[in-house]
């Protein structure tokens, strides 16, 4: 592991950015950063055009948080929300087409072991419940059944908030949206259940009420994909646009909506679980 | 004008617990002043959500955070002018 896939040519110093020197010299490469640490060293994540105090924002600040190698990761999104500030980030980010998520990440992660045989590259896909709950569906589905090596994290907002208030698999039944005038009619997909049914090896439900618990779930699940196989995280990221959350409020209402539906959950396998044990025993070992 | 978060350093360093960076969404918009123990605002970065109040408030139990006028910062501390240097930061925010 090392900074050199970002470090400056010697010479171009005085070319780069503020934010590009900062992170360079004060960015979280090389060793893994605490949650605690944060407001002392230089995030991954820039400036962005997601709306104030949103949830989904602050899941994937924390997300870059987990990243065990932040210098060998490379991330997958597509239309919604949660690209807008993916794209700021300084990982590398694929544009996948509405849909093509988990095709895309499939390809990626096997040409990457082929061509860098003795480096680990983790690939991350973040997509809205839209993106992988409806018109992905297929792509995530397959792609867990095919057991590919990456994780797959649902921001699940539990609509459609790029594109203006449409109800998804993901929304709750009854919920009224500026585009389900009468009322979703449906149950919310059960996305855990069919996680399990085709074997993911990592499943974690969460939401962001608990920084700490959003890195370390990151962390492991981008862990247990580099080695065992397929990793899901869906996080209850609300959109306080479409469902009318005051901001101030917006950690008011992942609270409430995690005591009644959405607590946190882990189900992980029993190779998955040795593995995570041997990495600890490592580091125990090393200290 | 709008409003954005301001921290009361003599309330804030008592305990600087930072929590309220930890759940403020955008990103390295609450600083951490090692030498003064406290946090501090990139005002430029501040979107105005007041998550962090309600942090310092109701979680941390400190009440050191308030909204203020932008207008009202005598000399607001901008992440995009000064960078992100840890080392030159020595308690004197607005
Ligand atoms: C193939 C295709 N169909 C439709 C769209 C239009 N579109 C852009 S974003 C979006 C919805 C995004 O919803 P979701 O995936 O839940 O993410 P969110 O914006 O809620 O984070 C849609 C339908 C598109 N870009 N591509
Ligand atoms: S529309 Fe909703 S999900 Fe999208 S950035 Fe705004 S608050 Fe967040
Ligand atoms: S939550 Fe309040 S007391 Fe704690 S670091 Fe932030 S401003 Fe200071
Ligand atoms: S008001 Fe919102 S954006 Fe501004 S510092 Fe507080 S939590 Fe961050």
């Amino acid at each position: 592991m090392s900074v050199k896939n970002i470090s400056i040519t010697p010479g171009w110093e005085k070319y780069m950015t503020k934010e590009y020197l900062d992170l360079v010299e004060r960015g979280p490469y090389g060793k893994q950063k605490k949650v605690s640490e944060m407001g002392s060293f230089k995030e991954v994540l820039e400036e962005h055009p997601m709306c104030a105090g949103c949830a989904m924002t602050l899941f994937i600040r924390l997300t870059m948080v987990g990243l065990p190698n932040p210098e060998h990761t490379i991330l997958i999104g597509t239309a919604g929300c949660g690209r807008l500030a993916l794209t700021q980030t300084s990982i590398p980010f694929i544009y996948g087409n509405y849909g093509d998520t988990n095709a895309v990440a499939s390809g990626l992660k096997r040409g990457l072991e082929v061509r860098f045989k003795d480096q680990a590259k983790d690939v991350v896909v973040m997509a809205g419940d839209g993106g992988l709950a409806d018109i992905g569906f297929s792509a995530v589905m397959h792609s867990w059944f095919r057991k590919e090596r990456f994780t797959t994290i649902m921001l699940d907002n539990e609509v459609y908030g790029n594109t203006g208030g449409q109800e998804s698999g993901m929304t709750e039944r009854g919920a009224l949206l500026k585009m389900a005038p009468k009322g979703k009619m449906f149950e919310k997909m059960d996305m855990i259940g069919l996680a399990q049914t085709a074997g993911v090896a990592y499943i974690a439900r969460l939401t962001p009420t608990n920084p700490t618990r959003v890195a370390s779930v990151v962390r492991k699940a981008v862990l247990i994909a580099r080695e065992v196989g397929p990793t899901f995280i869906q996080a209850y990221t609300s959109c306080n646009i479409e469902y009318a959350i005051p901001t101030p409020k917006v950690l008011d209402d992942a609270r409430d909506i995690e005591a009644k539906r959405y607590g946190f959950m882990e189900i992980i396998s029993d190779e998955a679980k040795a593995y995570l044990d041997s990495i600890d025993t490592a580091k125990k070992a090393k200290k | 004008m709008y409003l954005v978060a301001h921290i009361d350093q003599a309330i804030c360093s008592e305990t600087a617990c930072r929590l309220c960076t930890q759940y403020c969404p955008e990103a390295n918009t609450i600083l951490y002043d090692n030498a003064a123990k406290t946090a501090f605002v990139a005002v430029d970065r501040c979107k105005g959500c007041e998550i962090c109040v309600g942090i310092c408030d109701d979680l941390a139990k400190h009440h050191a955070i308030k909204m203020i006028m932008i207008t009202d910062l005598e000399s607001p501390f901008e992440l995009s002018k000064e960078g992100f240097r840890p080392e030159k930061w020595d308690g004197n925010h607005p």
